[in-house]
């Protein structure tokens, strides 16, 4: 015969459960079997659920990002070349450490690295886990520092939001996280990690497709634009460059521009309101004196 | 009768929850203790991925934590709640659960994954990736960049 659980206790299971920790419902079961409340088809059945419960929707951990990361720009720079020059490499990677230490995620798996692609045209990447790559064409195309950091803010704020790993299809990652029994798991045989490996490459796939053909959604750029400005503005940067370029992009693209960027990026115009509209609603990011940062930029620049 | 029963079930759920809030766990793959809740202050140590360390306080996005003998802040962009603590609480069940672990660190994307994609995949341009993962900025090249152009120190106020 069926025991039934007081509402308090069910109460508290159902607590658990939503904040997904099967170890904690296991702690409740077990208490709940030995005291005889439950039987023991009864905590089974609810340890099941709850470590069911908790590996379907387990996200992907930071060292997981970190992998896909690596294997998306893996891919990219099979397209591009890198950028070999020092000085230049160096100086992005301080305004991208700068803007990246302000952000809401500054710490990931293994960091933040800024590499330069020998390209003219105009993109800029973030690979999960935060690689960005920025091309020499985009650089180029910043007036100062305020510029390079506006640019370098929005991409550290697609790794922020994890805009990459959200562009892979869930099924496949629902799979790769728990499709594995937990026995089977213990030592991954040659079919399980060719599986995954499997996994993986649709995985790495799916960022890649995003991020070179079709682009995030428009509400991932403008949030990105969003969180962008908060960041430069926490640092000391004008948030105000945001829209400059942005404008400048805007125009290039009215103009006919349809490469690289301009292709991902369509409806530039709408984005740049939309930006404005932010600016205006902080009324507080009133404009600062650069000079300084626009003196070392001019320095950087080719 | 019942009713104890389940105040000893809530009791240890209660008991349980702090003991789970008070440790988190390094999801990088080395993190920083620092002197100060600052990204500039001093490290006073280093632990590396999976570490666990006990937490004293938080403010604001820093923790104050204990680990080893020493004592410091960390970022909570850096760490995760600790989950598997709970088995030094049931130790019958240790043996079991540091099991569960093994299992789950099987799955998912692994190095072991890596390694069996870039296998399948030699053209891959792993060695650029290496290279830019050693771009980095030195914190003290980093404190002075930010102070010769009137920024402000990241991470310090919030």
């Amino acid at each position: 015969m069926t025991r039934h659980w007081s509402p308090l206790a069910a109460a508290m299971l159902g607590l658990l459960f939503l904040i997904g920790c099967a170890t904690m419902v296991e702690m409740g079961t077990t208490a709940g079997y030995e005291a005889g409340v439950i039987t023991k088809q009864e905590k089974e059945y609810y340890d099941r659920r709850a470590l069911e419960t908790e590996s379907a929707v387990r996200p992907m951990n930071d060292r997981e990002e970190y992998y896909v990361g690596r294997a998306v720009a893996a891919t990219v720079l099979g397209s591009y070349r890198l950028y070999q020059d020092d000085r230049l490499t160096r100086y992005v990677n301080e305004v991208g450490q700068a803007v990246a230490l302000s952000s809401d995620r500054p710490l990931t798996y293994r960091g933040y690295h800024f590499a330069v692609l020998d390209s003219d045209e105009v993109n800029a990447l973030a690979c999960p886990g935060g690689t960005i790559l920025i091309t020499r064409g985009m650089i180029n195309r910043a007036r100062n520092e305020e510029e390079l950091a506006a640019i370098l803010a929005h991409e550290v704020a697609h790794v922020n939001h994890k805009d990459g790993v959200n562009a892979i299809q869930r099924s496949r990652w629902v799979q790769a996280a728990a499709s594995l029994g937990a026995d089977a798991a213990r030592q991954l045989g040659r079919g399980e990690l060719d599986e995954l490996a499997s996994l993986f490459e649709g995985s790495v796939g799916d960022v890649v497709k995003t991020l070179v053909v079709n682009g995030y959604s428009r509400t991932q750029e403008l949030a990105a634009d969003r969180s962008a400005m908060i960041f430069m503005a926490r640092v000391g940067y004008d948030p105000n460059a945001l829209t400059d370029y942005l404008g400048r992009l805007a125009k290039e693209q009215g103009a006919g521009a349809h490469e690289g960027f301009f292709a991902t990026h369509p409806g530039m115009a709408a984005r740049l309101t939309e930006a404005q509209a932010f600016v205006s609603a902080n009324n507080r990011w009133q404009r600062v004196n650069h000079q300084l940062r626009d003196q070392r930029f001019a320095a950087y620049r080719r | 009768m019942r009713g104890k029963c389940w105040l000893i079930v809530v009791g240890l759920v209660l008991v349980a929850s702090v003991a789970m809030a008070a440790s988190v766990k390094v999801v990088t793959q080395q993190a920083a203790i620092r002197q100060d809740k600052r990204f500039f202050a001093p490290v006073v140590a280093t632990v590396p991925y999976g570490g666990v360390m006990q937490t004293l306080a938080r403010e604001g996005d820093w923790l104050r934590v204990q680990y080893g003998g020493a004592q410091g802040w960390i970022h909570v962009s850096a760490v995760e709640e600790q989950k598997l603590e709970l088995s030094s609480l049931m130790k019958a069940k240790a043996r079991e659960t540091s099991q569960d672990e093994v299992a789950l660190a099987g799955k998912g994307f692994t190095p072991e994954v890596e390694k069996a994609f870039r296998a399948k995949n030699p053209q891959m341009k792993y060695d650029l990736v290496d290279r830019i993962e050693t771009y980095r900025v030195p914190q003290e090249d980093l404190q002075v960049f930010v102070k010769d152009g009137w920024l402000r120190e990241p991470g310090g106020a919030s």
